[in-house]
């Protein structure tokens, strides 16, 4: 039972360490733009592409891919934003988030007219024989992923929290003409949090193709779980967004594991919808300066 | 485009005259294209939907393909389990199209933008879900076979039959749809969207606005499902799926969120480019998100506002020539009182001004933001007819006494009457009903409708049902709103404004902009007003013709005015009496003249300005 009860949670944990990559790129991007971006699921699915390009296309292996999926993911992610996103955004932001719906939706469609097959399959990253804690059976793959995404998650935190251009962001965020007369260019910060929460995403999808596959539906569940987990972090906290991915990825599991498989999806609306109703501002909202 | 000439009743009713159109003039062409143009009107139906929730309330709804699969369910599972007429049926699933609209929006509408888009997605999932579980009734992933509509006895099975029904109900549920949005229910809506706040302050009901618009919209969407479903023969959860909410969220967006026509032609047009480009099938959904992404860059106001631009280039040429009539003599403000007293015969509030004490009474109101106390113990009493000028450093708490007063914040202390009305239990929205309004710091117009409709919003006539029934009087009788614009064109007269009464407030200089404002704030014939820096960014010339209309407006109008400016001069020569207000305390009243030679009003501003400098 306790053996059962350990293993679903560290296969929510693992879960939950993907999303809160996804929910913390989620996060900087609308932390430095304000623009909430709703083609972020279509990024984990092109750094997951990438990921399959680079393993087995050109055989390069997963140390490669982790290297290449997110630049190209974040490369993505910038050229969007400077060529369609930065003209848009003088209008409003209603215009702004409709174009990231359909940007995502357009990249998904975009992969599924090339790769038109069911699921691309990837191997195991870290094969090997599994540890065992008591009788609770742990994969090398769960451990690899949440302690890859755990590190590559604060390390995003730390750029965008002490860098000097983690500084640029925030002040270009809390006020884009003073942050401009201090000498910082608008396109440019912005462009580089578009890459920074572009490579955070692709990164996601390196660690969710073993495991999830790539397909077009990785996109969909992603944005889902990467918005749920940022919206229970308080949608402006890098660290909510991380707790808020483990929250969800355990929650997730545990509903799978004794209720139903049924009630997975369930639960992340639940979530949602409780939130959003109960505690709008999040579990571990940052700290109150932008009420006054 | 709101200079489209001819009545409103041909307005409101030509886009339902061009569903009927094409229903008959389908009538030429092949069965297969009969086909095709039957479910393209349904598609055109749900565009006019989306057109008033998307494209004038601006909520972002992922939500409408389990709109269409209430609307095709509710409608085929009453005519297989229980035989029902197809009429009712369509009827039945138009209501629970209207019934879960407002259940989606009673909870979302607590929400904007990315957060009321997410709401919306988590209702569109729940609602597939329920379909593919309960197979009892839905017949679950397999789908459900759904009968040819019968009418009277005829069994709809022929192409151009069909077509027909369609363009018939189409035209009939379109009509409820262009009257609101043509009047003044379509107008509020966009004043919503434009500047919650200002709408707020004139009495539109923000929330129910919305939830209004989620259950109009969800029930056209609805009934398009209904209409829709025996034409597909057999219909499944899936193809209602999260794919299609957002492809027909492209409708409204690619057609245009100007008027229900960009929805109604984007839906029609969009439906049926798939089968005209039939060798690029594979290709459609990747080129509806590309013609969204460039209709947004390109042409945010859509591809049929675009057209009509370019259809009508004339028009615009006209519109920008009275700009240089700007400096026209404005009309005596008298005038307005004639006009007003047109409409119901009376002020818009129902409370009388007290003959002796104050109309307003502040007594000890206090606000702390965590240990900022924002406002602090302040006391008001500013006589009926009176000029109350209120000055004081920035951050001295003048616009969070302006908002408590307003209802935007609540008071942690103290008590406000006007006219012996306690208001503390006053919602915003009701106060303009006790004879309030107030302008804002930040010139706070509705940009994207003309400056008459802006001022038209301040007669505060703006309760959800009213507004309903005033859009339906509007579209029977033009004379209906006659006695509204006609108050509205005075009180814009009255501020110099009337040449310019069609053209989108938008347009306006800042300067402009104010006095539409001015004109908004006292069209209704408040008893007071309250004028948050009224001259501030104005050139000097400007600042005297504001003055001059103030104080005519005060004199003629008998409006009472408290006026927060940091121009002192400009207070001083506007008010007999001045409050200075400093760190949240008033701390000296009276006198204007007197006030501002006192020491501590001295040191409190003038120092703090002089350090400044």
């Amino acid at each position: 039972m306790i053996a059962e009860f350990i293993m679903i949670v560290v296969g929510g944990i693992k879960f939950g360490a993907i999303y809160a990559l996804a929910a913390i790129g989620i996060v900087v991007i609308h932390k430095a733009t304000r623009t909430v971006n709703f083609a972020h699921g279509a990024f984990v699915l092109m750094g997951a592409y990438a990921c399959y390009g680079v393993v087995e296309g050109l055989g390069l292996g997963y140390g490669a891919a982790f290297v290449l999926a997110p630049l190209a993911a974040g490369a993505l992610a910038a050229a969007i934003e400077l060529a369609i996103l930065r003209p848009i955004r003088q209008a409003d932001s209603f215009a702004v988030i409709t174009s990231t719906i359909f940007i995502g939706i357009g990249l998904s469609e975009l992969y599924r007219l090339v790769q038109n097959t069911e699921m691309l399959a990837l191997p195991n990253p870290v094969p090997g024989p599994p540890l065992f804690l008591g009788d609770a059976v742990v994969t090398r793959e769960q451990i690899w992923v949440v302690a890859g995404a755990v590190l590559a998650g604060l390390i995003g935190l730390a750029i965008f929290g002490y860098a000097r251009i983690g500084r640029g962001m925030r002040a270009m965020a809390a006020n884009p003409r003073g942050a401009a007369l201090c000498g910082y260019s608008a396109d440019a910060v912005n462009a580089l949090a578009w890459f920074l929460g572009g490579a955070l995403a692709g990164l996601a999808g390196v660690f969710a193709a073993p495991s999830k596959g790539v397909s077009a539906e990785l996109a969909i569940s992603m944005i889902t779980a990467g918005f749920v987990a940022a919206v229970i972090g308080g949608f402006d906290s890098l660290r909510g967004a991380l707790m808020g991915g483990f929250i969800l990825g355990v929650a997730e599991t545990l509903a799978a594991g004794y209720v139903s498989s049924a009630t997975k999806s369930a639960v992340s609306f639940l979530l949602l919808f409780v939130i959003l109703l109960w505690r709008p501002q999040g579990l571990f909202p940052e700290a109150k300066i932008r009420d006054v | 485009m709101s200079n489209q000439r001819g009545s409103a009743a041909l307005r409101v009713t030509a886009p339902s005259l061009g569903m009927l159109a094409v229903a008959v003039l389908g009538l030429a062409v092949g069965s297969y294209w009969q086909y095709v143009l039957a479910v393209s009107l349904s598609a055109a139906i749900v565009g006019g939907g989306l057109a008033m929730l998307v494209g004038y309330a601006r909520c972002i709804t992922i939500a409408t393909g389990a709109m269409l699969a209430i609307g095709a369910y509710g409608a085929a599972v009453p005519v297989i389990r229980l035989d029902i007429p197809f009429l009712a049926a369509l009827a039945f699933a138009t209501a629970l199209g209207a019934l879960a609209g407002i259940v989606l929006a009673v909870p979302g509408v607590r929400f904007r933008s990315h957060n009321l888009a997410m709401v919306t997605f988590v209702f569109q999932a729940v609602v597939i879900i329920a379909l593919r579980e309960s197979k009892g009734l839905t017949g679950g992933a397999e789908g459900l076979n759904v009968p040819s509509p019968t009418l009277l006895g005829l069994t709809f099975r022929d192409d151009a039959a069909f077509l027909l029904l369609c363009g018939v109900l189409a035209a009939l549920i379109i009509l409820p749809l262009a009257v609101l949005l043509e009047g003044p229910f379509g107008k509020n809506l966009r004043a919503v969207a434009g500047n919650e706040n200002a709408a707020r302050a004139f009495g539109i009901e923000v929330s129910h606005h919305l939830i209004a618009a989620f259950a109009w919209s969800s029930a056209v969407i609805a009934f398009a499902g209904a209409l829709s479903a025996p034409r597909y023969r057999i219909i499944d959860p899936d193809s209602y799926g999260i794919l299609a909410s957002i492809f027909t969220l492209a409708y409204p967006i690619i057609g245009g969120m100007g008027s229900i026509w960009g929805g109604l032609v984007g839906g029609g047009v969009l439906r049926i480019v798939p089968e005209l480009l039939r060798p690029l099938a594979d290709y459609i959904e990747l080129i509806f998100c590309v013609l969204v992404v460039l209709t947004l860059t390109f042409f945010p106001d859509g591809m049929a506002s675009a057209g009509l631009r370019w259809l009508r280039p004339r028009r615009r040429g006209e519109a920008a020539a009275p700009a240089p009539a700007r400096a026209q003599q404005a009309a005596p403000v008298a005038a307005l009182l004639s006009s007003t007293a047109a409409i119901a015969g009376k002020p818009a509030h129902r409370v009388m001004p007290p003959a002796d004490g104050a109309l307003l009474a502040v007594a000890g109101v206090s606000k702390a933001y965590g240990a900022l106390r924002a406002v602090n113990g302040v006391s008001l009493a500013v006589p009926p007819r009176a000029l109350h000028g209120l000055m004081g450093p920035n951050g001295a708490g003048k616009t969070t006494l302006f908002n408590i007063i307003s209802g935007f914040v609540a008071a942690d202390a103290g008590s406000m009457a006007l006219a012996g009305e306690p208001l503390e239990a006053v919602a915003i929205e009701r106060r303009i009903g006790l004879g309030m309004t107030r302008t804002f710091q930040h010139a706070a117009v509705f940009h994207s409708l003309s400056c008459l409709d802006n001022v038209v919003i301040g007669l505060g006539r703006n309760g959800v049902w009213r507004t309903t029934w005033r859009s339906a009087q509007a579209a029977i009788d033009a004379g209906a709103t006659r006695a509204e614009r006609h108050a509205a064109l005075a009180a814009l007269d009255c501020v110099g404004l009337a040449a310019r009464a069609r053209e989108p407030a938008g347009a306006l200089s800042l300067g402009d902009q104010r006095r539409l404002e001015i004109a908004r704030a006292i069209v209704s014939r408040p008893l007071l007003t309250l004028l948050d820096e009224p001259v501030s960014g104005l050139a000097v010339e400007e600042a005297h013709r504001m003055r001059e209309l103030l104080l005519a407006i005060n004199r003629d109008l008998g409006i009472a005015m408290v006026v927060i400016e940091h121009n002192i001069g400009f207070l001083v020569s506007l008010c007999r009496r001045i409050s200075v207000m400093s760190e949240g305390s008033v701390i000296a009243e009276g006198d204007a003249a007197r006030v501002v030679e006192d020491p501590g009003v001295r040191h409190a501003y003038f120092g703090e300005r002089e350090a400044v400098a």
